[in-house]
């Protein structure tokens, strides 16, 4: 056994090619990161999903796939999405606080206005 | 059609297109309505109990199927399926539809983008936020007005979020809120591409926010049945635009279970 094929090579349970695809976004000391991509997508989408990348753009690439999959085993029905809502929810809760707030500085400002107009007479 | 699941009914191409003859426990096959949208793509006989049919109809499940299956890969799909509550399963296959359509639109980020987007959305609205509530804590005290920018926050209902990138991605995500609307979860607050001109800064809402979430999903209010369904599937066709392209690339045509 080579000790230093990549984690999809591993797992794969093959030799490990000197141009192989995964070695350098899922090295050894991670196996787990490509079991959860494997999962979800299987090695043969996410080779040809990667070989149809630029070289540059392969590390993300891997990153946003392993987070995409790690959604979706968390929370096999919504994935992703589960998260999207939460955000989508912060946002309502942020944008309302928002208003409530100048809403509030608005009247502020105008019982101010009103108190040095008070004041002036 | 039987009430056994939440079914996507096809409103004229929205949505992942429901099957028009499918029982929630995906007993339904081919039978007198032709192939299911993914066994017509796949080429195979549509058999009674395909786990496909009750959520690919035949007329638009074929485009949606398309991209599902580049993605994800039919038997993947079906394994993941499988593991499932039958009344669950149209959920899974909506929210699957909109990561492969957002993966073959954005091959690098898929919907990650869309996270990233919502993300800086978050922190730029947390720091507006901030700094009204400085300023209306000033204007309620008897205080020279505050700097444009507070030097310091005493009163922040949010913490400023350390900056990470898509490396510091979590590796768990909690359970759904008790209530969730799928019509509103693809509601795309930026274009995918713009958030590319920006620093990339995610940030695990959980460890922000905290875990005030149930620790169990099975208690969603999807309520409306049908209709809530129904509303996600035109928000998801109208946000994505047109149907996904055909994967032609993809069309397993040696791939023939009989």
């Amino acid at each position: 056994m080579n000790p230093k094929r990549c984690a999809a090579c591993r797992y794969l349970r093959r030799r490990c090619p000197k141009d192989c695809v995964f070695s350098p976004y899922f090295p050894p000391n991670n196996p787990e990161k490509f079991a959860c991509v494997h999962r979800i997508y299987g090695a043969g989408n996410v080779s040809k999903m990667l070989q149809q990348l630029p070289v540059q753009t392969r590390a993300e690439a891997v990153e946003s796939l392993c987070f995409e999959a790690t959604c979706r085993i968390e929370d096999p029905v919504y994935g992703c999405a589960g998260m999207i809502s939460l955000l989508q929810t912060q946002i309502q809760k942020t944008e309302s606080f928002l208003a409530r707030t100048q809403a509030e500085i608005t009247v502020a400002q105008i019982k101010h206005s009103q108190n040095q107009h008070s004041e002036f007479m | 059609m039987s009430g056994g699941g939440n079914t996507l009914t096809s409103m004229g191409g929205s949505g992942c297109g429901g099957g028009s003859s499918g029982s929630g426990g995906g007993t339904s096959g081919g039978g007198g309505g032709g192939p299911c949208g993914a066994c017509k793509f796949l080429r195979r006989k549509c058999v009674p109990g395909c786990i496909f049919a009750p959520y690919f109809d035949s007329e638009q499940g074929s485009a949606y199927f398309a991209a599902v299956h580049k993605v994800f890969g039919a038997s993947n799909i079906s394994k993941l399926l499988l593991h499932i509550p039958v009344h669950r399963r149209s959920d899974a296959v909506v929210t699957i539809c909109y990561e492969a359509q957002a993966r073959i639109r954005d091959p690098i980020y898929g919907c990650v983008a869309h996270i990233f987007a919502l993300q800086q959305q978050v922190v730029n609205l947390q720091a507006e936020a901030s700094y009204v509530q400085a300023h209306l804590a000033s204007l309620e005290l008897p205080q020279p007005p505050p700097p444009p920018r507070p030097q310091s926050q005493p009163q922040l209902l949010f913490l400023t979020p350390p900056p990470l990138s898509i490396t510091d991605l979590p590796a768990s995500v909690s359970p759904l809120p008790s209530t969730y609307d799928l019509a509103s979860t693809f509601d795309h607050a930026a274009s995918p591409s713009s958030w590319a001109t920006q620093q990339r800064r995610f940030v695990d809402p959980r460890h922000q926010y905290g875990r005030s979430l149930p620790s169990s999903s099975a208690t969603l209010g999807l309520g409306g049945g049908n209709s809530d369904l129904e509303a996600l599937a035109h928000e998801l066709l109208h946000r994505q635009g047109s149907p996904p392209p055909t994967a032609t690339d993809d069309s397993p045509s040696r791939t023939k279970s009989r």
